[in-house]
């Protein structure tokens, strides 16, 4: 539904035009909310972010900060295939590939960047990600930096297990399976 | 003339076409593996299977002959079945490496998977037939057997075009792969075009790979420099880096590109690219080093020299020529080159390794001046004390220089092209940030297109050739290359 306001812009009476009388109207809403809250602390809606955190609606969980998964053996699950860079809406995502001489998987990111002072947490690497590397399921919720540099995270930022996480277990990825199957490590 | 009707649309075709190319005469595309333009038909992929009325079975368009009164239907039900099937056949053993694979988005099984099949595979990963991965074959290429889908190109490749026949089908039936004969290496000089026709990722680029993917590439058509033949070039780069270069296929020159051309766009990327002047051994900026080379220009008008050069651009050499008589006024300059031109391997590589000797003739053509011999005497008698000249055409008056102990300023894009003994070195833009007209050893013009900037301070030649004239008394006032052509 849309709901339409219609705005009355009639010319201003002489009472409104000298202001004084409005500012003193503005001044007592000012001063109600102030009374208010100083007596009523607990009634405020504000919340102390960030030491102070709301519990997160269900949906919103999966929309925190991004960090990408490791397999049991320590290596990132990322092959630096570029479906994240490519979906990503904000081009905030930057990565360079690179090769392992040994290990079948092949291709690993070098360098795994996000900006999040450009992330605009919609979810689209998450959903893009083909084997199933990037979550975005820290509850962190990305903001208040004092600088852009501090936004910017890199793959050692971004590479960790969370507790319980099964994702080590298994993976999308066949032959990083087997690979460390063959190590003794799966 | 054999009159062939497909999907509707008649056309009169000359003997012996096939009906898939009549078909793309019509703008009718029928899916392919297999076939090529250039490689002879092999009929082994299935995937151009079309209905031809009367015949009792779907035909592969790609070897049928187009015959009188044939009718051909390419978009029917039994047609799509037929595509959907060899598709599921070509995919039950292929495995799911797309994340890694640098083929993917410009993969014909990807794409015709999309245009064609779309269907869910009936077959577990566990079961696919397992084969080597990873195998680095040759300088260039790396063959991943996993992928391979069979259709043998690579195979025809090697036996047709470089006749080098590296490559064969190994085993039978569902045995087979794709392998080197014992004891070859696949190291001919067209090896990358291997990894062109592949139409899946089997055979990719060992210097492309994991660089970049190809969605992300910008293509801009350009002319390999690599020698006389000046093949047509597609530069594909993003955000001014190269990655790679790919042939452009056109009648005149060139359907494949030579490995040596591919990697031409190395040394425009090279640590040891020249942002500065040199004066001797040491870097300076460059107005210093312009006035500097200036004023030992100066110290000897009359006995000053100009070179051109095979290896630069018909503008750039213009430059030099007007450089020669109207800024020094010297009657010693030569354009005058003219090697032995002509393929030498009998597939591109031509004998002459400058690309642009017919259009430093064309300079001479129009601004006159010494034949080769003469100004090369006169370097040698030392009568000539200052020498101007392109790096790699200095190259070519070595012993003479020697001889004769003229001072030598050059332009150069490396510092490894510097010849020894120069004495001031000036740098300029390489021609895949500045735009050039070449001129083929069939005499076709043909121009470059710039892809990336050059670093700061790096000015295309002609107008590093301006600022030395207006340094040295007489400005040329070049504003363009346009200005430089004034007259030639
Ligand atoms: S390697 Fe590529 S070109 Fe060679 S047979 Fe296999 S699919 Fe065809
Ligand atoms: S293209 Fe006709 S069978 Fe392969």
């Amino acid at each position: 539904m849309i709901s339409v306001k219609k705005v009355d812009n009639r010319p201003l009476n002489f009472l409104e035009r000298i202001y004084l009388p409005e500012i003193v109207r503005g001044l007592l809403v000012t001063s109600r909310h102030f009374f208010v809250n100083l007596f009523n602390p607990k009634g405020m809606p504000t919340v102390q972010y960030p030491e102070q955190k709301l519990p997160l609606p269900h949906a919103a969980k999966e929309r925190t900060r991004h960090r990408l998964k490791l397999r049991a053996d320590g290596t990132p699950k990322c092959v630096a295939c570029f479906m994240c860079q490519t979906a990503c809406p904000a081009y905030c995502i930057r990565i360079e590939a690179a090769e392992y001489p040994d290990n079948p998987v092949e291709k690993s990111p070098a360098v795994f960047d996000i900006d999040l002072s450009r992330c605009v947490m919609c979810g689209m690497c998450v959903e893009a990600c083909p084997e199933d590397a990037i979550a975005m399921d820290t509850l962190e919720i990305p903001g208040g930096a004092l600088s852009r540099a501090q936004l910017k995270l890199t793959k050692e930022d971004l590479l960790m297990t969370l507790p319980g996480d099964p994702s080590d277990k298994g993976a999308a990825n066949r032959l990083a399976n087997e690979h460390m199957k063959s190590r003794g490590e799966a | 003339m054999p009159k062939i009707t497909i999907d509707g649309k008649t056309l009169e075709v000359a003997k012996g076409t096939t009906v898939l190319t009549a078909a793309q005469q019509l703008g009718v595309h029928i899916p392919r593996y297999c076939y090529h333009p250039k490689l002879s038909i092999s009929g082994n992929c299935r995937m151009c299977l079309v209905e031809v009325e009367k015949a009792p079975k779907l035909m592969t368009a790609c070897s049928t002959e187009a015959a009188d009164g044939m009718v051909v239907h390419t978009a029917t039900d039994k047609v799509k079945a037929a595509r959907r099937d060899v598709l599921e056949f070509l995919l039950i053993n292929h495995p799911l490496d797309c994340p890694i694979c640098d083929q993917a988005g410009e993969c014909g099984l990807q794409d015709y998977y999309m245009d064609y099949s779309r269907a869910k595979s009936r077959f577990a990963q566990a079961d696919k037939v397992r084969r080597e991965k990873r195998r680095v074959m040759g300088p260039h290429l790396v063959l991943d057997n996993e992928r391979c889908i069979l259709c043998t190109r690579c195979v025809r490749f090697c036996s047709e075009v470089t006749k080098t026949s590296e490559l064969e089908v190994m085993e039978r039936a569902d045995h087979s792969f794709i392998d080197a004969k014992e004891g070859r290496a696949l190291d001919n000089d067209y090896s990358l075009n291997i990894a062109d026709i592949c139409p899946v990722g089997a055979w990719t680029s060992r210097d492309f790979r994991f660089k970049q993917r190809v969605w992300f590439l910008k293509k801009t058509p350009g002319v390999c420099l690599g020698c006389a033949t000046g093949c047509l070039t597609e530069i594909h780069h993003n955000e001014g880096v190269i990655y790679r270069i790919m042939p452009r296929p056109n009648a005149d020159t060139n359907t494949w590109l030579c490995d040596p051309g591919r990697m031409a766009y190395k040394a425009a990327q090279a640590g040891d690219r020249l942002k500065k002047g040199v004066i001797k051994n040491g870097l300076i900026d460059l107005e210093p080093a312009l006035r500097e080379a200036a004023s030992r220009i100066d110290e000897h008008h009359e006995a000053a020299a100009v070179l051109g050069s095979p290896w630069l651009s018909v503008e750039d050499n213009a430059a030099l020529a007007r450089f020669a008589k109207d800024g020094l006024k010297t009657k010693n300059y030569s354009f005058d080159f003219d090697p032995e031109q002509g393929i030498k391997d009998g597939i591109l590589i031509n004998k002459d390794p400058a690309p642009n000797a017919a259009g430093a003739r064309k300079v001479k053509a129009a601004a006159g001046g010494l034949s080769f011999k003469e100004l090369s005497a006169k370097v040698a008698s030392g009568e000539i004390k200052v020498l101007v000249a392109e790096a790699r055409a200095a190259g070519l008056l070595k012993e003479e220089l020697k001889a004769g102990g003229a001072r030598l300023i050059v332009f150069a894009m490396n510092r490894s092209e510097i010849p020894a003994g120069a004495y001031a070195t000036l740098p300029y833009a390489s021609y895949f940030e500045t735009p050039g007209t070449f001129i083929n050893f069939q005499g076709l013009e043909r121009r470059t297109e710039p892809t990336a900037a050059a670093a700061e301070g790096v000015k295309p030649l002609w107008a590093v050739i301006g600022k030395l004239s207006a340094y040295s008394g007489g400005s040329l006032r070049l504003e363009s290359a346009q200005d430089a052509l004034k007259g030639i």
